[in-house]
């Protein structure tokens, strides 16, 4: 009998926990918007929704959140991967083009630009991101096209103080390069090809610069910096990194398949 | 310099890639091993629900948010994580989503486009989310296996939709991805 009171004692207090835990989940998720990777297809921004098909950018009105409203539809050429807003303004990366769109009117995004990358470049997974007049970009170049093409994927920099003429100032030869973040005047790129997490100077974004405080992750696909701490994912796990101090990144904790 | 000896050969390149991108069916019939498409009927896209958490096995987008943080699992769900803790992540749940292609958040919906479809789910309780609406054919969904470079058998989409790919041997394969 006694065992029993304890067990339904126990019960009850691991059924009152789990609540608790539960309603703090349910408390917690809808404070703070969010913050995607560098590689996605979707964008929520003030109220609308941006989806990307590959050669579309289908724009969603949330104004009802249970049912959102298509409210426009951009079509642009084929290869879109890639969308991120920034300072009130749409960049996606494509497999041809960083495309820079004007959401002025947030219901109807227009295209302000689109770069044409040199003939040697011409890859896919682009993702972007922008720091104050300057946009990075990683591509992957397809590789062995026919067996016979030895290619190579990069980093671009791109100057977008200019929205309707971004100019290409800089690229930097890396393995292949997936997501990418940054936080203040350091740029973390994911190369899947060197297994590591590499670190770039942009203290003077025409003159992007590598360091020496790489570190490495096994596979790295993309990442999000949040503060002082970083997550990186790769194809089966990500781990988080404090990065409070960059010349000593230091990995925290993972989960693992 | 390399430019040089690339541009050398730029036009084939493009050419292949414009024929081959994504999905090619004109190459050479070709056996061996490659990625299978696995479908589901149309009417299974609804079984949307909160399951208890399970391994990664291809990850996809990711998204940061409070003390949770998602991982897309490509054409399966998505994986929810406790991260209040850096030092120690927790897994929490498992949000079966067939034929997912990625998603983003408001409050608490959550959108995704699964096969053609937007669909709008309540994620109000982590622990048993529900679909509250669908609507079809506003999305091309990519017909090719993700994260993978090679052979792979082409979608017929008389079958079904594509909720994820198998490794398989292939006899006659049509289709191969490069990236």
């Amino acid at each position: 009998m006694k065992t029993n009171h304890l067990s339904t004692a126990l019960l009850s207090l691991g059924l009152f926990l789990l609540a608790a835990a539960c309603s703090k989940e349910s408390a917690d998720i809808s404070n703070d918007p969010g913050q995607a990777g560098s590689i996605t297809r979707f964008a929520v921004h003030n109220g609308f929704m941006y989806a990307l098909n590959p050669n579309q950018v289908r724009t969603f009105s949330l104004e009802n959140p249970d049912k959102p409203q298509l409210v426009h539809t951009l079509t642009t050429d084929y290869g879109l991967e890639t969308i991120i807003i920034y300072d009130n303004t749409i960049f996606l990366g494509s497999r041809t083009a960083l495309y820079i769109l004007d959401i002025a009117n947030p219901a109807a995004p227009s295209i302000l630009s689109q770069t044409q990358r040199g003939e040697f470049l011409f890859g896919g997974c682009d993702p972007v991101v922008v720091k104050d007049n300057f946009a990075y970009s990683t591509i992957k170049i397809i590789e062995n096209v026919c067996g016979r093409f030895a290619s190579q994927s990069a980093l671009m920099v791109y100057d977008v103080s200019n929205r309707n003429a971004p100019a290409n100032v800089g690229v930097h030869f890396m393995s292949l390069p997936n997501g990418l973040g940054y936080k203040d005047n350091y740029l973390f790129v994911c190369d899947e090809g060197t297994d590591r997490l590499e670190v770039f100077d942009i203290s003077d974004p025409m003159n992007t610069r590598t360091t020496s405080f790489s570190v490495a992750v096994a596979d790295p696909v993309d990442l999000i910096v949040k503060g002082d701490k970083m997550i990186v994912s790769s194809k089966t796990e990500f781990r988080f990194f404090d990065i409070s101090n960059i010349a000593d990144i230091r990995p925290l904790g993972r989960i693992s398949k | 310099m390399q430019f040089r000896s690339l541009s050398f050969w730029f036009l084939p390149a493009v050419l292949a890639l414009w024929l081959f991108s994504g999905c090619d069916e004109d190459i050479e019939p070709f056996s061996g091993v490659g990625k299978r498409p696995v479908y589901i009927p149309l009417a299974q896209l609804s079984d949307i629900k909160s399951l208890p958490p399970r391994p990664i096995v291809l990850s996809g987008s990711i998204f940061l948010r409070d003390s949770f943080f998602f991982m897309l699992e490509q054409r399966q769900g998505i994986h929810v994580f406790n991260v209040a803790d850096p030092g120690n992540p927790v897994a929490v749940a498992f949000w079966q989503i067939p034929a997912i292609g990625d998603f983003s958040m408001s409050g608490n919906r959550l959108f995704v486009d699964s096969w053609r479809d937007l669909v709008t789910i309540d994620i109000s309780d982590i622990h048993n989310i529900r679909s509250i609406d669908r609507q079809t054919g506003l999305f091309d969904p990519l017909l090719y296996p993700p994260l993978f470079n090679g052979i792979f058998e082409c979608v017929d989409e008389s079958k079904g939709a594509v909720a994820g790919w198998e490794d398989a041997f292939l006899t006659e394969a049509r289709c191969r991805t490069f990236n």
